[in-house]
């Protein structure tokens, strides 16, 4: 499964909607998720990638799509080390 | 009063309240740990100000509201330094809703974090303070015995808290372990201004008698008392630092 998908996956467990309503555009608004289970899906997405995503950079996420691409941008990096 | 040499604990000291504690107790000689959960950047901030005053700071992360991070935080301190003297249980979290808007996910998120940290974390303290004495100090709320919108569970967690407060002070008083609590008004920090934009507080400068909002300073200070031995025989009471909010009724009369 890629990045997305199991972000997805995450955020539908967490929100409890379906994840077919999901898209690279969502917003967190548009999903349900407030701003627990935002963080919630921060430290979910965290332990899944072993990677750390500071606020100061999840506040940047404007839709999904922002938060798939940061943590895209991040896995590779961490394989690399 | 100097800690030289004491080792301290600050749980969410990356900002506000907690960033003022590890400064002044830094200023005051201690060696901090500076414990972080979303805010590295801030962290590594308050790590070089601790720096900057000439002792030691170590940043970890650990959301304490997880117990096996808990466990994490206090094996790096056993592993690293084999002691502890101060636990400043600081970090706290929290959901502003009304009573009907409250799930099981928010009641335990707000608890975790604000009242069973501290049972946690003092109880892995207590084996790194043995034999040596020690102080544990909590950050309480006005709103654990007075109703604010909005608050219902962070109130009732930090009046969770302040009741721990009282049963460890007694526990561990044998030990030469020091428990206490502060609770303050609306502070300025960046969470206040969160607590604005979601209504949850209004501006407080009105309604404190001593004319100027509590400041993260003014909890700091009466946290480094009590991290003193002047404040050896204060066991188990939670300070109030409010300007005098509690207490004062002008803003009932109107002025």
């Amino acid at each position: 499964m890629n990045v997305e998908e199991q972000i997805k996956d995450i955020l539908a467990r967490i929100t409890r909607v379906d994840k077919s309503i999901i898209s690279r555009q969502s917003t967190f608004k548009d999903i349900k998720a407030d701003s627990l289970d935002v963080v919630q899906a921060l430290v979910a997405v965290e332990e899944t990638f072993g990677i750390e995503i500071p606020d100061e950079e999840a506040q940047k996420f404007q839709n999904f799509g922002d938060f798939v691409s940061y943590v895209e941008s991040r896995v590779p990096q961490k394989e690399k080390v | 009063m100097s800690l030289e040499g004491k080792l301290a604990l600050v749980t969410g000291s990356g900002r506000g309240i907690g960033r003022a504690i590890a400064l002044k107790l830094a200023s005051q000689g201690a060696d901090i740990v500076v414990d972080f959960f979303r805010h590295r950047e801030s962290a590594e901030q308050t790590a070089r100000d601790v720096e900057a005053l000439g002792v030691k700071a170590e940043v970890i992360r650990a959301n304490v509201g997880d117990p096996a991070k808990i466990d994490e935080l206090f094996d790096m301190i056993g592993n690293k330094f084999g002691r502890l003297d101060i636990l400043i249980n600081n970090a706290a979290s929290g959901v502003g809703r009304p009573l009907a808007d409250i799930d099981v996910k928010a009641w335990e998120w707000t608890m975790n974090i604000n009242a069973r940290a501290l049972l946690l974390c003092a109880q892995r303290a207590t084996k790194l303070m043995e034999g040596r004495g020690g102080k544990i100090v909590s950050i309480s709320s006005l709103g654990s015995r007075f109703v604010l919108p909005n608050y219902t569970v962070v109130g009732v967690s930090k009046a969770a808290l302040e009741a721990l407060t009282r049963y460890l002070a007694i526990e561990l008083a044998p030990r030469g372990i020091c428990v206490n609590a502060v609770a303050a008004s609306a502070v300025e920090t960046e969470a206040l201004k969160f607590y604005f934009k979601e209504g949850l507080v209004k501006d407080s400068r009105q309604a404190t008698p001593a004319g100027r909002m509590v400041i993260p300073e003014d909890v700091a200070n009466v946290v480094a008392f009590l991290c003193s031995e002047e404040a050896f025989m204060i066991r188990g009471q939670t300070i109030i630092v409010d300007g005098g909010t509690s207490v004062g009724i002008l803003a009932l009369a109107g002025k």
